[in-house]
């Protein structure tokens, strides 16, 4: 078993505080990835499940233990570190066995869990090197296997694929994940790494100063950030954020001088009156003159030759990505980037018009950050936007 | 014919040597005599800086293995030699117990003091306690009083407990030392962070963390530091002169003032004894040096 439950957990350090709070539930056998920009407290929070923090505030529960004064060898973690921290002057068959010589395991015992972890990781043949004799990826299995052996009910990782490079990264990031399916233990993972954390999640996350931003599946975050800092940080490339205003027409407009109608709307005269406190999204009043921000995910703009359709916009720089492209457009001093498919050619300093189309839109309160639901049809038509609607 | 494909050759192998990757700023060929000179400017000083150092010692043992009557001669190599300053030496004082007691005092003193270093400097590197920065500061401090200060005050308290004139007074004041708290705490501070922690969650307690996984890792700083205490308590000398009263209970450095009376100075077995004094030390510096450079190299800290 290793169901986990945090209670209002905080930190603080010399009077800072540096975790606000947190409440999480995780449940057996997840593997749930804890991401956020440096410093947003997920290695601290990490480990402090881990033990190797005191808990300032709040309870951390493995199993309905609550775990805040117990020993970190008797929580029933394993961690693996992000600088792999094997003992250096110990073999690897050494290392892999010291959890289970401190706990008096008999020697045949420990042998048959040593093997059986080495055999998994491929370390078969390295078990009478030293770490300096092994490469990064194969350290790191090492430090994998240390926490194996002692069979935990939550494996810990903090940051562990950080110091390899891109294509062993991907492996161990596959290795992980088929590890995990294997031995169907708990697992946390902290990375700052969207796409590992997008890869390898079934519950992801989202933290940012000391808060958690979001919590949910991958695509669920993916699809509905729930706020424009998980919008910007889940993704790649991030969402286009815009400064936006509900304008008395109901049409969002940029807040850039000229005011840029988002969309046009030609059957919409100018001045048409839309009833003040027009509900924009449902439940949320959303008032001509409210300040938001409009999020749109690159890969929902599309490249139109038709004035009516979209935005003008400037074609500043593309970058080539095999499958696809992204290019980086101007609109007015603003920047938005844009995927596009294979075979579209764009050059730089080509006149477009960026077409929003009809989905893939965020609205997030501009003070707050966040989010306003997904404008649905009937609001944008509402707004005035029917002839965006296509037929 | 061969003599154009040798130049067929070397056109072909000499674009090679100028294709290799070539350091962005070539030294001029002056610039390169320049850096030539240096070098052999800094050797000339190490050279010179060898000879004063090594040339006394050199003295010392060409001292002792000239004859009675020759003791003062100036020439660089011995006109004749003789081992009778050592037969004179090793009769007249009991110069083997002396370097016997030596040998016992500086090893004891050197596994004391590094045990009890080790001990305290992992407390100050980890732990965190009420006034720990005080505490290491007070150690920090002690390092700086002269022995002159704390000389009366110990013979007073070795005087009590009736230790006058025994080893176990010359070994007693040196159970522990600043110098090897302050270097392994400083030492172990620099340590990974992770490692301790990943036996932290493997389930070692401080003991073992200490001993299992922090001390294996810091063998240079235990060789170097081994070295520093054997030598300067073998070279101890104040200490043994205030407590010693026989010959038997003394050390070899005392034994090596006997030759010096009021009636002159026997130069011939004082070289001769501390020649017999150097050898033992000398051995042991070149063991650990040896064990020092291994440690470094091997220990693969990353």
């Amino acid at each position: 078993m290793g169901q986990l439950s945090l209670v209002g957990v905080k930190k603080t350090y010399e009077g800072k505080q540096v975790l606000h709070g947190l409440d999480v539930e995780i449940a057996d056998k997840e593997f749930v990835v804890i991401v956020g920009p440096s410093g947003c407290g997920k290695s601290t929070l990490l480990r402090m499940i881990a033990g190797l923090e005191d808990i300032t505030a709040g309870t951390i529960a493995i199993d309905g233990t609550v775990m805040n004064d117990i020993d970190p060898a008797d929580r029933g973690c394993a961690m693996v570190f992000q600088n792999y921290a094997l003992y250096p002057h110990m073999s690897v068959r050494q290392n892999m066995a010291y959890p289970l010589k401190i706990a008096r395991m008999p020697q045949a015992e420990r042998d048959r869990r040593v093997n059986e972890a080495a055999a998994i990781l491929g370390l078969a043949d390295y078990l009478d090197r030293r770490p300096a004799q092994l490469s990064g990826g194969q350290r790191q299995r090492v430090a994998m296997g240390r926490a194996i052996v002692r069979e935990p009910s939550v494996f810990l990782f903090d940051e562990p694929l950080s110091n390899l490079d891109a294509i062993l990264r991907v492996q161990m990031r596959v290795e992980i994940k088929r590890l995990h399916k294997r031995l169907k233990a708990t697992s946390i993972f902290v990375t700052h790494d969207q796409v590992e954390a997008m890869t390898l999640a079934d519950l992801l996350i989202v933290m940012n100063k000391g808060v958690v931003e979001q919590v949910g599946t991958p695509a669920a975050v993916y699809r509905k950030p729930a706020s424009t800092f998980v919008a910007g940080f889940i993704g790649a490339p991030a969402m286009n954020l815009l400064p936006a205003t509900v304008g008395r027409e109901g049409v969002v407009t940029f807040d850039i001088a000229p005011h840029l109608p988002l969309v046009r709307a030609p059957d919409l005269a100018p001045g048409t009156p839309v009833t003040p406190g027009t509900p924009v999204t449902p439940g949320t009043p959303l008032t001509p003159g409210t300040p938001v921000t409009l999020g749109i995910r690159p890969e929902a703009i599309t490249l139109s030759s038709h004035p009516e359709r979209g935005l003008p916009a400037t074609v500043d720089l593309v970058e080539e990505l095999g499958g696809s492209r992204v290019a980086y457009c101007d609109v007015n001093g603003l920047e938005l980037a844009v995927v596009l498919p294979a075979g579209e050619e764009p050059y730089e300093g080509r006149q477009v018009f960026l077409d929003f189309g009809d989905r893939g839109w965020h609205l997030f309160d501009r003070i707050s950050g966040k989010r306003l639901d997904t404008p649905t049809q009937e609001v944008r038509v509402q707004a005035g936007l029917r002839q965006m609607v296509p037929a | 014919m061969t003599t154009d494909v040798v130049r067929a050759e070397r056109v072909l192998t000499k674009p090679q040597v100028h294709t290799r990757p070539q350091p962005a700023a070539k030294p001029r060929p002056r610039a390169r005599t320049r850096s030539r000179l240096d070098g052999a400017a800094g050797h000339l000083v190490m050279v010179l800086l060898s000879i004063v150092c090594l040339f006394p010692v050199y003295w010392m043992v060409v001292t002792s293995l000239r004859p009675a009557n020759a003791t003062f001669e100036t020439s660089i190599w011995p006109t004749s030699t003789s081992l009778d300053n050592y037969v004179y030496a090793l009769q007249a004082i009991p110069i083997l117990r002396m370097l016997g007691n030596t040998l016992l005092i500086a090893s004891v003193v050197t596994v004391i003091q590094l045990f009890t270093g080790l001990l305290a400097a992992y407390a100050f590197a980890r732990w965190r306690f009420r006034g720990d920065k005080l505490v290491y500061s007070l150690v920090a401090l002690t390092w700086l009083v002269p022995f002159q200060v704390v000389m009366i005050p110990n013979y007073l308290l070795i005087a009590k407990m009736g230790l006058l004139d025994s080893v176990t007074a010359l070994i007693l004041p040196h159970f522990a030392s600043a110098l090897a708290i302050l270097l392994l705490a400083q030492s172990m501070r620099s340590f990974p962070r992770e490692v301790i922690e990943a036996a932290r969650m493997d389930g070692a307690r401080s003991w073992r963390i200490l001993w299992e996984v922090m001390m294996p890792n810091l063998r240079g700083t235990i060789a170097s530091l081994a070295i520093l205490i054997f030598i300067s308590t073998w070279n101890e000398y104040f200490w043994p002169l205030l407590l010693s009263r026989t010959p038997a209970n003394s050390v070899v450095q005392i034994g090596i003032q006997m030759f010096m009376t009021t009636e002159g100075t026997a130069w011939g077995p004082l070289m001769a004894a501390s020649t017999m004094a150097s050898l033992p030390i000398l051995f042991i510096y070149v063991v650990l040096q040896r064990q020092v450079i291994q440690s470094f190299m091997k220990s693969g800290i990353r």
